[in-house]
């Protein structure tokens, strides 16, 4: 993903997830460069990324 | 002998059909983008052994054939410096990939492509991806990508993979890649280092990953890892090679590393040559036009109220407030839906204290939900849409140099517009987000100053649209939280010891929003945002009730009314006020009602406005900060924002009656 303050490109796993500050479980994944707070995308999104995607594999 | 392909070593061999591409390159250069363009979003991401380095790992079918693709960290060479580069360089030297893909920036060919020269002369099986083509044709520059494919004797390929340019032909040089067509190119040196080289290399007899070439070279360049691992392939005869590696080290102890460095430079000037091409006159973009107006405080400052006017007050204001709100509120809920509940929940329930729960005065739906759907609900996703157009075009980190200078007066950084644009957002989010500040001191100056004068989107969204109808009234309202900002920040800056640490950050470029992506922002951001508050604004209903039928909340409203006729507002604002203690939006909502029942003139509704926005943050943020700062800071602030929405509120008033302005 590119976060959405400094346009650093990284992998959702680098990022800092999980601060235990907000209610109902943490959506967002924190910048691994500038730490601004990055929503992260709805599992029927990525879905249908993946659906539009085709060709690419679960692991 | 180097081998050429991973297919080819015994690891490969008993891996069964499974072949391996790994992505190396640069830090940010869009191996990510690519490797999930690969794989999905479906991968394994484990630390490499003996090391806190993350590698990804997924798999994709290319071409119906199997392929584990690893997502190596950044590298700059092949001669490593960091943890990342070493794990990189140990993934391509124990991992034996099929396929190396080197992913580059097209608009930096010059730079990195010494990285390019390097794995081509260690004879891995290289594939080169000039990402980003789209930035560098946008600003003009031009690359035979054929020539440079003949020059670097590998496949080359051009792409743009955040926009998914490429792809396709990325994956057909996957599956075609033949390792007996693999680099056989060799970049000359000059006679003396090729000499040493050929000397070092001459001597060694093991089988490797890499060429013995690019073995001799990482040796002159001290390489201790490669140096273990040649002792262990050469065994006695490691001792002769080591000599000699001494030996020509020692004649070139003063400058060998400069002098490579310089050789590789003249190999990639010859590389390049007639295959890039830099326009004499740079081509200045709309985007780097817009990206210098917007940093420059002559142009800056405009285009920051420019923005401010259509995207806060026109379109979360005038269009999000008023017309969806109108819309919701008055006709959805007001007029058809609230009648229509309230008769079926008298129908069902025969008790009216149950009823009162329900369809009351705040009743959880008539109230609670009306609230959360009709008011809320319209402005925070206006608000959103606006923040996540602004953020897709990569404004925010020029705002932040903007206004650096003027936080630095405030003991702040431009870093700090991080937490205060989140704070239009949500105030309690932005308070948690402080913690990315560098100092304590900032921290506390930040979270004061958004515990004050930084509007929830829910509450400046109704507060926009209350104070719209009377222009007078928003500019007192404005100018005050303005001139509240600006004393509170500057004297919290003297108050507080430390310095004012530096702040850069490398500018990203300006771009068009991309619609699905200023979609998917906003839907996150308000379906988590409504999640969390709707329980909220449920349970507050719920207290009212409790609070109403106990006489309670009669005994608060009336406890508040001497404070509320002390700043000229009539009793039923400390309703609002009570909300507001619940959440910030809540309470701007209760204001919301007052002024459609007509109840207050524009004097009141700018002091009750002015006083809200001021006041207390709510139950959730001030929970945060505490968790944040501690009980004895979020309590001091607590009480020092309390007193001073207060203390603020009445002074306006006096003013405004002494003045007779909002009259």
């Amino acid at each position: 993903m590119i976060c959405g303050f400094c346009g650093y490109e990284f992998d959702e796993s680098e990022g800092k997830k999980g601060c235990g500050g907000c209610p109902g479980g943490c959506h967002s994944i924190h910048c691994p460069k500038c730490n601004y707070k990055n929503p992260l995308e709805p599992k029927f999104v990525k879905k249908l990324r993946d659906l539009i995607g085709g060709s690419n594999k679960k692991t | 002998m180097a081998t050429c392909c991973g297919a080819t070593t015994e690891k490969a061999a008993t891996s069964g059909t499974v072949k391996r591409v790994a992505l190396v390159g640069n830090p940010n250069v869009g191996k990510s983008v690519l490797f999930n363009a690969l794989t999905g979003a479906y991968v394994t991401v484990s630390n490499y052994p003996g090391t806190s380095v993350e590698v990804a790992r997924g798999s994709a079918v290319i071409e119906g054939q199997e392929w584990q693709v690893i997502d190596t960290p950044g590298m700059y060479s092949i001669h490593t410096i960091t943890e990342e580069e070493r794990v990189a360089r140990e993934i391509l030297l124990h991992e034996t990939p099929d396929v190396v893909l080197h992913v580059l920036d097209a608009r930096n060919l010059e730079r990195m492509l010494a990285m390019t020269v390097q794995l081509v002369e260690a004879k891995l099986p290289v594939v080169l991806v000039v990402n980003i083509m789209d930035e560098a044709e946008r600003i003009g520059l031009k690359i035979d990508l054929g020539l440079l494919q003949e020059r670097l004797g590998i496949p080359v390929i051009g792409a743009a993979t955040a926009r998914k340019r490429g792809l396709d032909e990325i994956r057909a040089a996957i599956a075609n890649y033949r390792c007996d067509e693999g680099n056989s190119r060799r970049f000359a040196y000059s006679r003396l280092l090729e000499r040493d080289l050929g000397e070092v290399a001459g001597l060694m007899e093991g089988e490797y990953i890499l060429s013995r070439r690019t073995l001799a070279l990482l040796l002159l360049q001290q390489d201790e890892e490669i140096a273990s691992l040649v002792g262990q392939r050469e065994g006695e005869r490691y001792s002769l090679i080591s000599e000699k590696v001494r030996e020509i080290a020692f004649e070139r102890r003063e400058s060998f590393h400069l002098d490579l460095s310089l050789e590789r430079k003249e190999i990639v000037k010859k590389l390049l040559q007639d295959v890039f091409f830099a326009p004499e006159k740079r081509v200045v973009t709309w985007a780097e036009r817009l990206s210098r107006m917007s940093v420059q405080p002559l142009t800056g400052i405009p285009l920051l109220l420019i923005v401010l006017y259509f995207g806060l007050y026109k379109f979360v204001g005038d269009f999000g407030a008023g017309t969806l709100v109108d819309f919701l509120e008055k006709r959805l809920f007001v007029e058809l839906f609230n009648p229509w509940i309230t008769h079926w929940v008298q129908v069902i329930i025969p008790w009216q204290v149950i009823q009162e729960l329900f369809v009351g005065e705040y009743g959880i739906i008539t109230l609670g939900i009306r609230y959360a759907v009709g008011i809320i609900l319209p402005i925070v996703a206006t608000f959103f849409i606006f923040f996540s157009f602004l953020e897709d075009t990569g404004y925010f980190p020029r705002l932040a140099l903007l206004v650096d200078r003027i936080f630095k007066r405030f003991g702040l950084t431009g870093r700090a517009v991080i937490p205060m644009v989140l704070g239009f957002g949500c105030d309690t989010m932005a308070t948690m987000v402080t913690r990315t500040l560098e100092t304590t001191r900032e921290r506390v100056i930040a979270t004061i100053l958004l515990s004050l004068t930084i509007p929830c989107s829910a509450q400046l969204g109704v507060i926009l649209a209350l104070l719209s109808k009377y222009p007078g009234a928003l500019v007192v309202w404005g100018g005050c939280l303005l001139l509240l900002f600006i004393v509170v920040g500057f004297l919290a800056a003297r108050i507080l010891p430390g310095e004012a640490p530096m702040f850069y950050m490398e500018l990203p470029p300006m771009r068009l929003p991309q619609f699905s992506n200023v979609l998917t922002k906003t839907y996150t951001r308000m379906q988590w945002y409504f999640l969390e508050i709707l329980p909220l604004f449920v349970l507050a209903s719920v207290l009212l009730w409790l609070g109403k039928i106990t006489g309670f909340f009669e005994k608060l409203v009336d406890a508040m009314t001497p404070v509320m006729a002390s700043i000229g507002l009539p009793r039923e604002t400390a309703i609002a006020f009570i909300f507001g203690f619940f959440r910030r939006d809540y309470g701007a909502a209760g204001l919301y009602e007052l002024q459609t029942k007509g109840l207050m003139d524009a004097r009141q509704l700018t002091v009750a406005a002015v006083t809200l926005t001021l006041f207390i943050p709510c139950v959730a943020q001030f929970l945060i900060m505490k968790k944040e700062r501690g009980w004895r800071v979020a309590g001091a602030i607590g009480v020092f924002v309390s007193v001073l929405a207060f203390g603020s509120g009445y002074v306006l008033n006096k003013v405004l009656l002494m003045t007779g302005l909002l009259a």
